[in-house]
């Protein structure tokens, strides 16, 4: 069986929509689980879903990751029925500042920078992204951002496990044939050509 | 071992990203602790500025807000929340504040404190 280059490519990307759609279930499924996860320290979570948008992040690029973050906000607030509330307002926030520090993470750093750093650095963009709106809508006064050390410090503990669970399941996924077209990397076309 | 595992897949940007952000946590929290006792303390209660006083005098306020009744104890130069109608319980388990800056607030019943230092330190005025 003989197919042409135009259908694998097809085939290609018909298969990352099926997996996306797979990473952004996975994703929603892990926002939900980690609400329901009893925290001792208030605004304090561990990000567990960001595993799933560096994972894609890797696998798909930058455009992936923007996508699943935001359905998995989106979604994930729908479940938990605080969508438009002061909890999706934070959480949003937080989902936007991450993506926003990765993504210039990815840009300036390509070279050097792996799934670790960018994870810390996500991690800190949602602590910047969430301090930045509670300040300036919930609490409207600056001095939240004395909260800023401990929380930072709580997010780079965070961000280096979450990180390294996204490079041990990015490794552990391209073993698997149907990522064969797929390679570690983060600039925009992933997709071996 | 896990431990080397995780440095076999850090990067040297990786290391760096890390060594900075730490030194930036801890460079702020040193700022943070630095800051001297406050000498009085503001409540908003819906935005609104209900009630200003000084630490040294012991008190149990009572301020309503839209849950309904949550109760603010002034004792030994020291502010924390003591009950609140609130579901997390969020504002009580921030503790006694008393440091200038510090802030107690209950978000679901938009009860804020504010610890203040002295009253006239600021600028009065500010053009350029």
């Amino acid at each position: 069986m003989i197919s042409s280059a135009a259908e694998q490519q097809n085939l290609e990307q018909t298969r990352q929509r099926v997996f996306m759609a797979l990473f952004i279930a996975l994703a929603v499924g892990l926002h939900t689980f980690e609400a329901l996860l009893p925290n001792p320290l208030p605004w304090f979570r561990i990000g567990l879903a960001n595993i799933l948008a560096l994972t894609v992040l890797a696998l798909y690029g930058l455009r992936a990751m923007w996508v699943l973050t935001l359905s998995r906000i989106f979604i994930g607030s729908l479940l938990l029925g605080n969508l438009l509330g002061p909890g999706f307002l934070l959480s949003l926030a937080g989902g936007l500042g991450a993506c926003l520090l990765m993504s210039g993470g990815v840009v300036l750093l390509r070279k050097g920078i792996g799934l670790i750093g960018l994870s810390v650095l996500g991690a800190a963009g949602h602590v910047c992204g969430q301090l930045l709106v509670a300040g300036l809508v919930i609490i409207q006064h600056q001095s939240i951002w004395l909260l800023l050390p401990v929380l930072l410090l709580f997010a780079l503990v965070s961000g280096v496990l979450n990180g390294f669970a996204a490079d041990l399941l990015v490794d552990y996924l391209l073993q698997h044939p149907a990522f064969s077209a797929c390679r570690k990397g983060f600039g925009p076309h992933q997709l071996k050509g | 071992m896990a431990l080397k595992a995780l440095w076999v897949r850090t990067t040297r940007t990786d290391r760096y990203l890390i060594l900075l952000l730490v030194l930036v946590a801890f460079t702020s929290l040193f700022l943070s602790f630095g800051r001297t006792a406050g000498k009085q303390l503001v409540i908003y209660a819906d935005e609104k500025i209900v009630f200003t006083g000084p630490l040294t005098r012991d008190r149990l306020l009572e301020l309503q807000g839209p849950l309904g009744e949550t109760q603010v104890e002034i004792s030994a130069g020291q502010v924390r929340v003591v009950s609140s109608p609130c579901p997390r319980k969020i504002c009580i388990g921030m503790g006694s504040v008393w440091r200038s800056g510090d802030l107690l607030a209950c978000v679901p019943n938009r009860v804020v404190v504010r610890i203040e230092g002295e009253g006239k330190k600021g600028y009065d005025l500010l053009s350029r």
